[in-house]
């Protein structure tokens, strides 16, 4: 009988398990996580807000265990994998076996090198359920939070903030919010509709330093152009870092973002497979679930590959204003075009390059955009639709399967 | 499992099958989950969710609000976890789902109208109504 371990109960080790268990209905599966529950962080902002409970976060079934039939580790944490014993060691020296091995133990937030900040106390990432619990306390008496960073990530926890009467001050290096995702004029929206709401904005500037009181509590943060903002907490959403220390002297192969693994999610020792947040490449759900899946189809010894690395994509719903990102929206050069539609309610913009979609922005008004995901991702040329470029959809493109599904022709 | 066939010689883009939706789902808004759209030489095309086997906006759900039901393969969708983040919509490769036009907040998902059988079963009230039986209900293989 084969015996699973899988590290992470996220989206990669949890769908991983799923698939684990529908392949391989007999084997042993063990899950070793930090995490004493399932829940999802993308919606952590929620849970802050107070809009949704602890048991409403989890994206799985709620008796997992049960369900899947696994043993649970929870709590626990990986301190070393000894690849030829075929064993993980855990913090306390607890040594599990297993056949295959499954790394899905993610990222953690990365602190920026700003002055005084790693030793300063009243600061946090937003990241783990531990963090929100920091937060809502932070919530009853922080009078000036600062988040570093107005990305996806910053912007729900303005956003968290906000439905507990909690006005934050962001902080962002970009000229504009959401700067990878957006351009300007999106970014805007957003913008106003955050300071509307009482939210100051500070862009093109990052924080130069936080000063300090006597007891490591920051009392202010100082801006790159020399700015002086009172601050009594600081939230940092600056990017994350893959969780790979635990690997360090294995032996096995780690670039300098993360894990390193091929497209059937096997890395170089042929027994531990990746997956997730921890390859360091793309830390978005949709490929850290298929990465999961992947990698736990291969180590039952189903043949399968990540096929889908079209990863720059993202939707939002801050404040109520709803958008969609495909691509790069802010390309400039000759051979670019781009179009724009406009009407009371919505702004789209495509931009696109000899017949082919390299980027679109779509906001306000999101209907069926899902086509242009595939439009991009495939590089279809498009010129053969005669169709405004907004309105072109499946039609185009209509293929059925035996079983009836819809497929893409291959181009 | 079964899946509407779309026959797209039959369909005559009369869009009956879009109002039967509307009325099965007495959604709020008036939205419906399926469209016939027209290509680029004028011919209808029925775009109905087609509860794929290894369906997109289910791997893209952070929520757990969309599933897919191992028994009858059917891809559900629970409005009251959606956190309506939108990734299911941009993650359609047939660009099928949006969301409901006043509130911003439920995706208009097709259900196969298992809300109308007692037992669950489907019961598409698009293909009842269909006068030129372009869709009709068929049991697949996976």
């Amino acid at each position: 009988m084969m015996k699973y371990v899988v590290l992470g109960s996220s989206a990669a080790g949890v769908n991983g398990v799923r698939e684990l268990r529908k392949l391989d209905p007999a084997s042993e599966i063990v899950l070793i996580s930090q995490d004493k529950e399932i829940y999802s962080r993308c919606i952590l902002h929620q849970y802050l807000g107070g809009e949704r409970t602890l048991e409403r976060l989890c994206f799985a079934e709620k008796d997992f265990e049960q369900v899947y039939g696994i043993t649970w580790m929870k709590g626990r944490s990986c301190a070393g994998v000894r690849p030829e014993e075929k064993a993980v060691v855990l913090e306390n020296g607890d040594i599990v076996s297993y056949d295959k091995l499954l790394i899905a133990t993610g990222s953690h937030t990365f602190v920026p090198p700003v002055k005084n900040l790693k030793e300063a106390k009243n600061v946090v990432g937003f990241r783990n359920i531990e963090d929100m619990e920091v937060l809502k306390d932070a919530a009853k008496n922080a009078k000036n939070i600062i988040v570093m960073g107005a990305g996806l990530v910053g912007l729900d926890c303005a956003s968290g903030f906000l439905e507990l009467g909690v006005k934050v001050t962001l902080v962002e290096m970009a000229g504009w919010l959401l700067s990878k995702q957006l351009d300007k004029r999106a970014a805007e929206s957003y913008q106003d509709a955050f300071a509307g709401r009482g939210v100051k904005q500070y862009y093109g500037v990052g924080i130069a330093e936080v000063v300090l009181d006597e007891d490591a509590q920051i009392t202010e943060a100082v801006l790159t152009d020399g700015t002086r903002l009172p601050c009594d907490f600081v939230v940092v959403t600056a990017g994350v870092r893959s969780n790979v220390e635990f690997l360090e002297g294995t032996g096995i192969e780690l670039s300098r973002f993360g894990l390193v693994y091929d497209e059937t999610g096997k890395t170089s020792d042929e027994n531990i497979y990746g997956a997730g947040d921890v390859s360091g490449t793309s830390p978005i759900w949709p490929v850290a679930v298929k990465e999961g899946i992947v990698a736990a189809s291969n180590m039952a010894g189903v043949p399968r590959k990540m096929t889908d690395f079209f990863a720059s994509k993202s939707t939002m719903n801050f404040l109520g204003i709803p958008s969609m990102s495909l691509g790069d929206v802010n390309l400039e050069g000759e051979d670019i075009e781009v179009e724009v539609r406009k009407t009371k309610d919505s702004y789209k913009k495509i931009l696109h390059k000899n017949g082919k979609i390299v980027g679109a922005v779509l906001q306000g008004d999101l209907a069926y955009g899902g086509i242009l995901q595939q439009l991009i991702a495939r590089k279809i040329d498009v010129r053969k639709v005669k169709k405004p470029i907004f309105d072109i959809d499946y039609s185009d493109f209509f293929h059925m399967k035996e079983n009836f599904e819809y497929y893409f022709e291959e181009e | 499992m079964y899946r509407i066939k779309i026959d797209r010689s039959r369909c005559i883009g009369c869009l009956t099958c879009v109002t039967a939706c509307v009325v099965s789902h007495e959604t709020e808004s008036t939205d419906a989950r399926n469209r016939v759209v027209i290509d680029s030489e004028t011919r209808p095309a029925p775009i109905f969710c087609r509860h794929c086997e290894r369906p997109e906006c289910v791997y893209t759900c952070m929520t757990g609000a969309m599933k897919k039901n191992p028994e009858t393969g059917y891809v559900e969708y629970d409005k009251e976890q959606c956190a309506s983040c939108y990734m299911c919509i941009m993650s359609c490769p047939y660009g099928i789902l949006k969301y409901d036009s006043i509130r911003n907040v439920e995706i208009m998902k097709c259900n196969m109208c298992v809300h109308r059988t007692e037992d669950g079963s489907a019961n598409p009230m698009c293909v009842e109504k269909c006068p030129m039986q372009a869709i009709t209900l068929e049991e697949v293989r996976e």
